[in-house]
């Protein structure tokens, strides 16, 4: 696969691009806009998060009960921080309009046949917070009057507060309890690397393009090929500027693994632990865990195949993206032969649920064995059920082939096409590329 | 015998034929040019034996053996089309196109040092190709044409868009090669270039080798016809000569005339005829050997 010229190639096009000023100032600071973005959305959510309470607790809500029964079951319950007074319509009307109340609830006594609804009364409208937090007040009262009324006992009362939650375990062949599957976890595997492939692809794809018009666009190409096969030529580039995306994701990983343990504190300093009925001492990993930013198990198998998956899928659109280069003369002209080319990968993305849903289905089984689509089905797969070695091998063996292929295809345009400057070529002539090349 | 060996090479495109049936050899210490009017073949030839093509029909040897990847880190080339990669300072260029040839850096830095050098570009070779003018990237290009010390070297109009200094100070390094006992193909469509310069010639048109040999050989071969003449007097018998058809007049001024003369014509007659004739004066009587444009020119309107 590798031959010595194409390693030649590879190391200069590797070299030239990693000692260069553009990828040194996009690799450092790439992250650093990145970080400077999400630290923006995370202060802001989350103060959002800290100040709803207080909002909601500068609340005085009269309450209008014409139904006389379900007052005093309102005024019993934890209302919040809200503070409910009783009144009657026209002065709750009158306190609303001169600023002694921020809303009032006018309850008919329709409300208890089911006839009529309770109204929420305010200047500003009311957000969704108090009326959800209102509403959920005044169901528990009238849901507990009406089963007091048909003499309903607090035992009864309870079993209606029952929640059943279906846990499920997966199970090895030897019949061992192999812990939860987590599926909704897997499927964010899929998605991560479904959208990482996507990303690199919209980073790197170009950059192989533009590589692969190069020699052509400044006529060395002569040159280039009386030393070296194009297969060689392509392969190395393609090789080569894959590997400039490769360092740079992975000194972004290194520096944002190298972040996330300094994160950890600064999100516990901004996040107050009472929000998640915490003790004011609880640890960061407890806040965290709480607020649901916790990671997916990953075993160690799995993250080889996501990262072989990764290098597969990311050589092969490579490939493809060199192949558009090869086949024309201007970056322009590779704008309408583009997104063809990335629609595979979407597709995949778009039926990650169904995937997930039914990892052993012929649509989850096809798609992660197409080469084009395979890499992020496959992935997901792996997480959630047990893939046959057969496929496993099938569909990186196809992803292997698909990228020599797709490397050998641009070689032969390319022969053909350094004949030919600034002539676009037909489907016909590429046909005919293909077949004298 | 460490020759260039073309066999009866054809190659075409679709329909177009670019070479057909072409044959020739260019030895070691000699420098063979390829002539031929723009769109002959002359390129495609080029590109058969830089293996960037393979010939349709027919073999290509160096040194005994088909030509491939291996023969390619034998051959220098310096191609019509050329370029340099824009933004690569010219030292790692030429350090990466050395490689290319299978050249270690322990072997190519030192040979490029002496090129930049020998061709003036020392206070260039740390900038960017970009920053260089076209006949400095001319030069260049032919330093790795030769950096990897090939035992074949290509030359396509090496001239072209260079000052009359520097194509001078060119010539003499291809002399030098060529005194080395270097294979040297010399392609070009200026015939004073290659009349200058080359040992053996290959006219090709239309695809077709139509001429080959030695230069001096393809000189004797076509007559010489021409006749440069000056004298002083009148020869009206000239005007009545050309009337008959036995000469045609190319120039014409006070002191003389370059005439041709007609195939029946002898050239001895009319040396009779000026001696004979009184009150004139003759000073010069010399039958030009034709110049490679002008057989170059007939070779290709009599196809």
């Amino acid at each position: 696969m590798m031959s010595r010229k194409s390693l030649v190639v590879m190391q200069n096009e590797f070299m030239r691009r990693v000692t260069s000023k553009t990828f040194i100032l996009t690799t450092l600071l790439g992250p650093a806009l990145l970080i400077g973005f999400f630290a923006i959305i995370i202060m802001i959510s989350i103060s959002a998060v800290e100040d709803s309470p207080e909002e909601i607790s500068s609340l005085r809500i009269a309450m209008v009960d014409e139904t006389g029964v379900l007052n005093a079951r309102i005024l019993d319950q934890d209302t919040g921080d809200h503070v409910l007074v009783t009144a009657d319509l026209s002065s709750a009307h009158e306190g609303v309009l001169d600023g002694l109340f921020d809303a009032y609830v006018h309850i008919p006594p329709e409300v208890i046949s089911g006839t009529s609804q309770p109204l929420l009364y305010s200047l500003e409208g009311g957000g969704l917070g108090v009326r959800g937090t209102l509403g959920n007040i005044i169901d528990r009262a009238l849901e507990d009057h009406l089963l007091a009324d048909r003499n309903v006992s607090a035992d009864v009362r309870s079993i209606f507060d029952r929640v059943v939650r279906l846990e499920s375990v997966r199970l090895t062949d030897e019949g061992e309890e192999a812990g939860a599957p987590a599926r909704e976890g897997y499927a964010i595997i899929g998605m991560v690397l479904g959208m990482v492939m996507y990303m690199t692809m919209l980073i790197y794809g170009t950059l192989i393009l533009y590589g692969a018009m190069e020699e052509r666009t400044t006529r060395v190409v002569e040159i280039i090929v009386s030393s070296v096969r194009p297969f060689d030529l392509l392969m190395g580039k393609v090789l080569g500027i894959g590997l400039i995306g490769f360092v740079q994701m992975a000194v972004w990983v290194l520096m944002f693994l190298g972040a996330m343990i300094f994160a950890g504190p600064i999100i516990g300093m901004f996040v107050d632990p009472a929000i998640y009925d915490l003790p004011a001492a609880a640890t960061n990993q407890e806040i965290l865990a709480a607020a649901d930013i916790s990671m997916p198990h990953i075993s160690v198998g799995l993250f080889i195949w996501f990262i072989l998956y990764f290098i597969g899928g990311y050589l092969l659109y490579g490939g493809l993206f060199a192949t558009v280069g090869t086949l024309v003369d201007s970056p322009q002209e590779s704008q309408t032969l583009l997104l063809p080319l990335l629609m595979p990968m979407i597709i995949s993305i778009v039926f990650l649920s169904v995937v997930v849903v039914n990892p052993d289905s012929g649509l989850a089984v096809g798609l992660s064995l197409i080469p084009l689509t395979s890499p992020v089905p496959m992935i997901v797969r792996l997480a959630v059920t047990d893939v046959p070695f057969w496929q496993l091998l099938l569909s990186y063996g196809l992803l292997v082939l698909s990228f020599m292929g797709s490397i050998w295809v641009s070689a032969r345009i390319y022969r053909a096409s350094i004949l030919m400057y600034g002539k676009k070529p037909s489907l016909k002539v590429i046909v005919g590329y293909l077949r004298h090349g | 015998m460490d020759s260039l060996v073309l066999q009866g090479v054809t190659k075409r495109f679709g329909k177009v034929t670019a070479a057909q049936d072409v044959s020739f050899e260019a030895k070691p210490g000699r420098i063979l040019g390829l002539l031929g009017p723009n769109g002959a073949g002359k390129t495609t030839t080029i590109r058969m034996i830089a293996n960037i093509l393979t010939p349709d029909i027919g073999r290509i040897t160096l040194n005994g053996h088909v030509v491939g990847p291996w023969s390619q880190e034998q051959m220098g080339y310096l191609p019509e089309e050329r370029g340099l990669y824009k933004k690569v300072k010219i030292n790692d260029q030429l350090r990466y196109l050395a490689a290319l040839k299978g050249v270690h850096a322990r072997e190519s830095v030192p040979r490029i040092a002496y090129w930049v050098k020998r061709l003036g570009l020392q206070q260039w070779s740390a900038r960017k190709a970009q920053e260089l003018s076209k006949g400095m990237q001319q030069k260049v290009q032919f330093i790795a044409a030769v950096l990897s010390n090939p035992r074949l070297i290509i030359l396509d109009e090496p001239f072209s868009g260079l000052d009359p200094v520097n194509s001078e100070f060119l010539r003499e390094i291809v002399a030098e090669l060529k005194a080395n006992g270097r294979i040297i193909l010399f392609a070009s469509h200026r015939m004073e270039q290659v009349e200058q310069l080359c040992d053996d010639i290959c006219l090709i048109a239309d695809g077709k080798l139509l001429l080959k040999g030695t230069l001096r050989d393809i000189k004797r071969r076509f007559k010489r016809d021409k006749l440069a003449l000056e004298f002083d007097g009148e020869a009206p018998f000239l005007n009545a000569m050309e009337e008959k058809g036995d000469l045609h007049f190319l120039e014409r001024n006070e002191d003389g005339c370059i005439v041709r003369l007609a195939e029946h014509f002898h050239s001895r007659s009319l040396l009779e005829r000026l001696l004979a004739t009184p009150d004139l004066e003759l000073y010069r009587f010399e039958l030009l050997q034709p110049s490679l444009n002008e057989i170059f020119i007939r070779t290709v309107e009599s196809q």
